[in-house]
This record gives C-alpha cells, structure tokens and sequence, in this order.
C-alpha cells in the first residue's frame, strides 16, 4: 500500500518535472536566451546569435515547439538570415536609457535590415513609423560605410527610434546572403558592432 | 560512523526513486516538446487558416505592435496562399519585376519550412511552380510529353495541408503598396491542367 502510494508520488513528480522543464524552455524561452529559447545549433557572433537551421528541413524540435507555441514564421535558409542581439559589443544588456552606435561590417547580402524590436519580436510603440532602416535608405558615409544610432530621442544621420521605457533588442536580417550555406562559421568581424554611448 | 551508515541506508533507499522520477521526467519532457507542433493551438497554420481561405493569395496585416506574429521584419510586406492538396496539386505562377526582393517560403501542416527562394530563382522574369504530393506527381510525370523536359519547378509536399509565405520588401518606407503589389499579382490556386 505504501509502496504504491510511493509510485504514485514518484510519476507525479516525474510528471509535473517534465511537462516544467517544457513549459520554461518554450514559454520562457525568451528570458532564457534565444530570440527565442533553448534551441541548439545557435551561430554567434560578437553579440549577434543566429539560428540558420530553423529555417531547414533539419529545424530542431525546440525550434519547432517554441514556432509552434508563438507562432513566429522564421526565414527559409534560401531567403536569408536573421540575427539578434540582447547585449552590446561590451557585452552590457541593451538599456533603453543609453544611446548605441550601430556601425562596422556587414556580411555581403543582396539587401539587409536592422529593426528594434521588443523581447518578445514585436514592434515596439515609438513616435513616428521608423521600425528599422534597409539597407537601401540609409544614409551611408562617403567610404560607403555606414552608422545608425538607436536612442530614445532625436538624432541626426541614421535614427533608430527606441522607447524610454522599453526593453528592446536588435534583429538584423540579411537576404539573399551567401553567408545561408555556409553559416555555421560567422566571425564577428563580418558583423557590426554596437557601441555603447552616453545613458541619462 | 553509526550516522554515516545510517545516511548511506538512506541515501541507497532513495536513489532508485529519484532516478525513477527523473527518468519519468525526462520522457515526459521529450514526448511534450515533439508533441507541441501537432498540439499547439496558436500556431502560424492556425493564424493563417483564421486570415485566408484555400488556394487564394491573401495579404497579411502590417507589422504593427498588436497584430503581427514575432520577429516580423516591419520592411516586408506579406502574403500567404494557403494549399489542401486533397483538391489536387496546387500551381504558383510569378511575373517578378528585376531587383525587387521577393521570397518564397513553402511551409508544411506543422511548422517545418519544406522549400524555400528568392526572386533569383525566377527565369527570364517567370516562375512556375507545382506543388504536388508523391502519388501526384506519378500522374503528372506520367502526362509529361516525352520529347521535352518539363518548364515547371515540381516540388513535393511532405503533408497534404500548408501554406506558402510571400514576402516582398519596401526598400523605402513609401514603398510598402508597391510591395504589397508584388505580393497581389502572384496567382496561386488548384492547378487546372493537372485536374482531371
């Protein structure tokens, strides 16, 4: 009697450890490291974090629990890639109180955006409909080079509009890469950095 | 000593329900996470089947802070044809302007993206797809003229229902009607020389 009653306990817990662990590496996913959660065969970058598999026949099953639960579409490997980024060159979480320099390489790309996004991938509510810049309309530097500033407020060149009061992360998206094949090897020197300015 | 033996009893008592329990857990977790794509109610199939009918190019909402799903690029405008190959294969047709971004993602019945372009696929301009399942393409393999190589990509389905995914990019903001544009004169519906 006590020795089924033990069982019972066991498989219980055993239930309820497992289903947990599946709730918090997709529900949670965000705070736990990915634009989305625990999915494996992440491509890194100085402070960008890629993802070229899901976007395959070989997607994870993480990365198919997780699309499946928020309903995101990611990039086909032949479309493009994606990259996000949490934190800055420095490796200090973007604050929404401090300016960034985004500026540097970028990978060869047929087009390429960057976009300011929330944690969860949603537009964040800012003045104006300035969601992020395309490689076309920015404004580049006589070397062709080119520096976008994301800030709360106003800037000149390039502005990347934020909200004072929330959190944000970066996506770059580059299309029609070459990088798609072979993407398992990103150095971060192919890849703008983000600088760190002045925070209120 | 007497203490230590006695932590030991307990410890070798435990263990065997602990590895049980953890055990059950782990088989727990594995079966949830492959299940969650045939159980999950929110997914992007059942966010396209609530927007668009089968067989019809239907624009998706801009990418706003209320509507879009997550990590949209707000620059692309987007569009889905949904496909039920029970009805029969299921032809895409494209006249593509040179140097628009086009991309083309072909998505099955659970989330996994089975075939994926760009406009750079197109020939001369054109594309011509046709989706089939295995059995189909038989019959339409067995139709083809002898003498000539097919003009059309065939591309087969791994599950019988799906959705392709447009997406056009407004290089400027202003541009985003012309993208949807793009996106509108693809035609994409059950494909009537296949159809018996």
């Amino acid at each position: 009697m006590l020795h089924s009653l033990k069982i019972l306990i066991i498989a219980a817990l055993g239930l309820w450890l497992g289903l947990a662990a599946t709730y918090y590496s997709v529900e949670r996913g965000h705070d736990l490291g990915f634009g989305t959660g625990l999915v494996f065969g992440a491509v890194k970058a100085g402070p960008w974090s890629g993802w070229p598999k899901t976007g395959t026949r070989e997607a994870d099953p993480y990365a198919r629990a997780l699309f499946a639960r928020n309903g995101e579409t990611p990039l086909g490997v032949t479309e493009g890639l994606g990259f996000i980024a949490r934190s800055d060159s420095g490796d200090g979480p973007l604050d929404p109180a401090c300016d960034y320099l985004v500026t540097g390489a970028i990978p060869a790309a047929r087009f390429w955006t960057l976009s300011a996004v929330s944690p969860e991938g949603k537009p964040l509510s800012v003045v104006g409909e300035r969601h992020g810049f395309t490689s076309s309309e920015l404004l580049r530097m006589i070397d062709g080079g080119f520096e976008i500033r994301v800030a709360a407020s106003a800037r000149p060149g390039n502005w990347l509009p934020v909200s004072r009061d929330q959190p944000f992360l970066l996506m770059l998206r580059l299309y029609d890469t070459a990088l798609s094949a072979n993407a398992m090897s990103v150095t971060a020197g192919v890849m703008p950095s983000i600088v760190r300015e002045h925070c209120r | 000593m007497r203490l230590r033996n006695w932590i030991g009893g307990a410890v070798f008592h435990i263990l065997p329900w602990v590895a049980g329990c953890l055990f059950i857990a782990g088989v727990v977790h594995i079966i949830s996470i492959l299940a969650l794509p045939r159980l999950a109610p929110k997914d992007s199939f059942a966010r396209i089947s609530a927007l668009a009918q089968p067989h019809k190019i239907v624009l998706l909402p801009a990418t706003t802070p209320h509507t879009s799903a997550p990590f949209d690029d707000p620059a692309l405008a987007q569009g889905v044809c949904r496909f039920d190959l029970s009805q029969g294969p299921v032809r895409l047709r494209a006249t593509l302007p040179p140097d628009a971004l086009t991309l083309f993602s072909f998505h099955a019945r659970h989330g996994q993206i089975f075939y994926s372009m760009t406009d750079r696929s197109a020939t001369r301009g054109k594309l011509d797809v046709l989706l089939v399942t295995r059995q189909q393409l038989d019959v339409v393999e067995a139709n083809d003229p002898e003498d000539e190589l097919p003009q059309d990509l065939r591309i087969i389905a791994p599950t019988m229902e799906g959705f392709l995914l447009f997406r056009a990019l407004a290089e400027f903001p202003g541009e985003m009607a012309q993208a949807q544009a793009r996106i509108r004169s693809l035609t994409c519906g059950l494909d009537k020389e296949t159809r018996s």
